[in-house]
């Protein structure tokens, strides 16, 4: 009947965006699969099934293990699988609190890093390994720990600068933010000089990257994610209204300084945390949302779980083919996103228009 | 029982007090407009009604709860707001926009459900834009998106609904329509209507009552016939204005006439032979251009003459519909004499002014400049079986100067301004007589350089 043709319509789609999350949610498990097939070392797929379906309980005691060498199991659960899950919570990490960031600022540039995180993250990073700051302390390795505090306390300050009585205007919040951040460059600029012959490591770890990476940092950075996204979560719908401008947002009832203050702090929270581990990757956070928005439409409420998963598989893949396309040397995942972000930027600048709506 | 009261308030913008100790309660049903010029505080005025700039002294009662002290959520419910600027930063559909409009009443994880969309489509419905529910938002006309948020204003199912300059994008005919459908749910549903206006007239076919503000003071408020008056619009905005009451709406209009303008005056006398609206427009002119205007023989009640009284140009005047007479004839070449130039409109003649011909006639003999426009040629407007052509004719041969247009009339009075004031400074030193004679001479001097025209 068209009389309900967009009634209709309208209740379809909310059943297409479930369908399509299924979808994309089994495209990363595959992803995951998958990338765990590339590196150095030549494993067979089917051992990396069966050294898969042996972790799975009941199942696991069906499959038949005496044929699986131990190096590779080795590789595939101890080196390649925290590594890979460690690029998913980072791509869904920055890719959340890029919508957040963009949803808020209402600013197609706006990325997970305009409030300063980055840069605190990267003074962080570099004392630690600049003075080697108690390199293991308690048996944890401190970088992770220093990079974490340096974003905090940096968002922490930009936030502090850009506050009006009880209000954050976003104005003074990404000036606040772009004014820290050229300040802690400046501070990571000076201890590169002094790094010596730690240069190289300050150098890569700016760049960004998985190697290295250890279960026990996927277990540090995935309850700060998953409760920092669940949580952005929550105001998916507030994110909707809030593009209508705050003071129409507050009209609706939307309580915009709360939403705004619980936003930015969780959205800072999981870039700080993904950071921690990754160093800097660059564009995920810009490319992502822009990406998934143009697929699904603006509606937070898809866009962010969406955006989520996609960032996820997006930076999987980009971390198997910094594994393997110079090997034997591994590249800098952050160069791979960049350069794919790169001219996928000069896209965004030209297609502004339309994708953007403004 | 008042719905809105706002109790004293006084708002800031950093140190700059912009509403002082504003007062004014509205009730069911209610179709206010907030008039005032630009920088008033109308928009403050919502602006702090609608629980985003907190009033920095006083009180504003919803249903006898401080709007401040509710939670936005819990205003949201009773009041919606149509901003001014509808600039929205993504590619929201219309109807995703409207159903942003059920927010307070859905809870943090509830999904939009059948019977919010059956409200956003009773509301698109209801603004005419059900048509447009799948198209971008910002895909649309001014017109269109302003009643999308008109609709989505309304998917709150507010008590009071808050507007700022809502027909400010519109053409007349959506202008009416917004203006009809905000009317008519003011009164079949009692919703409570606050809306500022920058039009008037609109305003004043619409509201029952009106507030007018002043640099954040309330100089009138209450019924439209109280505040819509000429003297408060004078007051606040330094424009004469007629209100007068339509007699097709039945409504008030107003008619801003000019801004006084005191800076330019002129020696230049100038007296209007006119009638039926011919002068209006002139005599606006002369007096802003600085002339001292005179007119006459008007009937009282013809449109000239309510102009010459709004300008407060001296007439010589004869009742409604009557003929000269013979003492007002007298009167009026009494006034005609002081001035130092006659001009004739393109005035239909009839027997009733034809003596005003006759008049010009004599100031002419006089030495008295005589101008006659004839933007319509006499034989069209001559009801006087050519007596009026007859006379004119005559006034031709005498020396009186024919222009096509006002225009014209102006460039020469302006010449003849100058002559005088030359003449002015000579008759200092050349005492007597000379004066008119220069004039009239100049005169001549005028009419030949410009005779080629005609």
């Amino acid at each position: 009947m068209s009389t309900n043709g967009v009634e209709t319509t309208y209740f379809r789609r909310v059943s297409r965006w479930k369908l399509l999350l299924i979808i994309l949610t089994v495209a990363l498990v595959l992803t995951i699969i998958i990338s765990l097939n590339v590196g150095f070392a030549q494993i067979p797929f089917s051992t990396i099934l069966q050294i898969l379906a042996k972790r799975i309980p009941f199942l696991g005691s069906l499959v038949g293990s005496s044929n699986i060498p131990y190096s590779a199991e080795r590789i595939i659960l101890e080196i390649r699988m925290p590594r890979i899950l460690a690029g998913a919570l980072v791509g869904a990490a920055l890719s959340a609190a890029g919508v957040v960031y963009q949803g808020i600022f209402k600013n197609p540039m706006a990325d997970p890093y305009v409030l300063g995180v980055s840069a605190g993250a990267a003074v962080g990073a570099s004392l630690a390994i600049v003075f080697g700051i108690g390199f293991t302390l308690f048996g944890v390795n401190t970088m992770p720990i220093l990079a974490f505090a340096g974003s905090l306390v940096a968002v922490f300050i930009v936030y502090n600068i850009s506050r009006v009585g009880s209000r954050v205007p976003v104005t003074t919040l990404l000036l606040s933010g772009i004014a820290v951040s050229i300040f802690l460059s400046a501070i990571v600029a000076i201890l590169q000089v002094i790094a010596g012959k730690k240069l190289h490591a300050v150098v890569f770890w700016l760049m960004g990257g998985f190697s290295g990476v250890e279960w026990k940092d996927v277990w540090a950075i995935l309850p700060l994610i998953f409760i920092g996204t669940v949580i952005i979560y929550f105001f998916a719908r507030d994110l909707n209204i809030l593009s209508l401008g705050e003071e129409t947002a507050q009209n609706l009832g939307v309580d915009v300084e709360k939403v705004k203050k619980v936003l930015l702090i969780f959205g800072s929270l999981v870039t700080a945390a993904a950071v921690s581990i990754s160093g800097l990757i660059g564009f995920i956070g810009l490319m992502i949302p822009h990406i998934t928005r143009i697929m699904i439409g603006p509606d937070h409420r898809v866009l962010l779980p969406t955006s989520i998963i996609v960032g996820a598989s997006f930076l999987v893949i980009c971390d198997a083919v910094a594994r393997v396309i110079v090997s034997p040397v591994e590249l800098p995942v952050g160069v791979i996103t960049a350069l794919s972000g790169g001219p996928f930027f000069i896209y965004l600048l030209r297609k502004k228009k339309e994708s953007y709506g403004v | 029982m008042a719905v809105l009261t706002v109790d004293g308030i006084d708002c800031y913008y950093g140190s700059v007090r912009v509403l002082e100790n504003v007062c004014l309660s509205v009730e069911e049903r209610d179709f206010v407009g907030v008039l005032g010029p630009n920088g008033s505080g109308k928009t403050t005025l919502l602006r702090s009604i609608s629980r985003t700039l907190k009033p920095h002294r006083g009180v504003i009662f919803l249903n006898d709860a401080d709007i401040y002290a509710l939670k936005s959520v819990e205003v949201a419910k009773q009041m919606a707001v149509v901003p001014q600027d509808n600039v929205i930063a993504f590619n929201f559909t219309a109807l995703d926009i409207v159903l942003m409009g059920r927010n307070p009443h859905l809870s943090r994880f509830q999904m939009e459900s059948e019977k919010d969309i059956a409200i956003a489509r009773k509301t698109m419905e209801l603004t005419n834009t059900w048509h447009l529910a799948e198209r971008p938002l910002n895909e649309l006309s001014g017109g269109e998106r302003q009643r999308v948020i008109i609709a989505r204003a309304l998917a709150q199912e507010p008590k009071v609904l808050l507007l700022d300059e809502p027909t400010v994008h519109l053409d007349i005919n959506n202008q009416l329509e917004i203006m009809d459908l905000l009317k008519d749910l003011c009164i079949r549903r009692g919703l409570i209507v606050l809306a500022v206006f920058h039009d008037f007239n609109l305003a004043a076919r619409y509201c029952d009552s009106a507030i007018l503000l002043n640099d954040g003071k309330i100089i009138s408020m209450g019924n439209l016939n109280a505040v819509l008056t000429s003297e408060n619009i004078r007051k606040v905005f330094q424009v004469d204005a007629v209100v007068k009451k339509h007699p097709i709406t039945n409504s008030l209009y107003i008619i801003p006439i000019s801004m006084p303008k005191p800076s330019l005056s002129r020696k230049l006398s100038v007296h209007l032979i006119c009638g039926a609206g011919t002068g209006t427009t002139l005599m606006k002119i002369l007096a802003e251009e600085g002339y001292n205007v005179t007119a006459g023989v008007l009937n009282v009640l013809d449109t000239d003459y309510e102009t010459a009284q709004l300008l407060k140009i001296p007439v010589t005047s004869e009742a409604p519909f009557s003929p000269i007479t013979e003492e007002t004839y007298k009167v009026n070449l009494e006034m005609m004499s002081k001035a130092s130039a006659v001009v004739i409109t393109a005035v239909p003649f009839g027997y009733a002014n034809l003596q005003n011909l006759e008049a010009a006639k004599e100031a002419l003999e006089r030495g008295i400049p005589t101008f006659v426009i004839e933007e319509v040629p006499i034989e069209q407007r001559d009801f006087t079986k050519g007596k009026a052509e007859k006379h004119l004719t005559e006034l031709k041969s005498k020396g009186a100067i024919f222009v096509k247009n006002q225009n014209e009339l102006l460039s020469l009075l302006d010449i003849l301004e100058d002559k005088l004031n030359m003449t002015k400074e000579l008759s200092s030193k050349i005492p007597g007589h000379f004066k008119s004679e220069t004039n009239s001479c100049e005169v001549d001097e005028v009419d030949g350089s410009k005779s080629s025209n005609f």
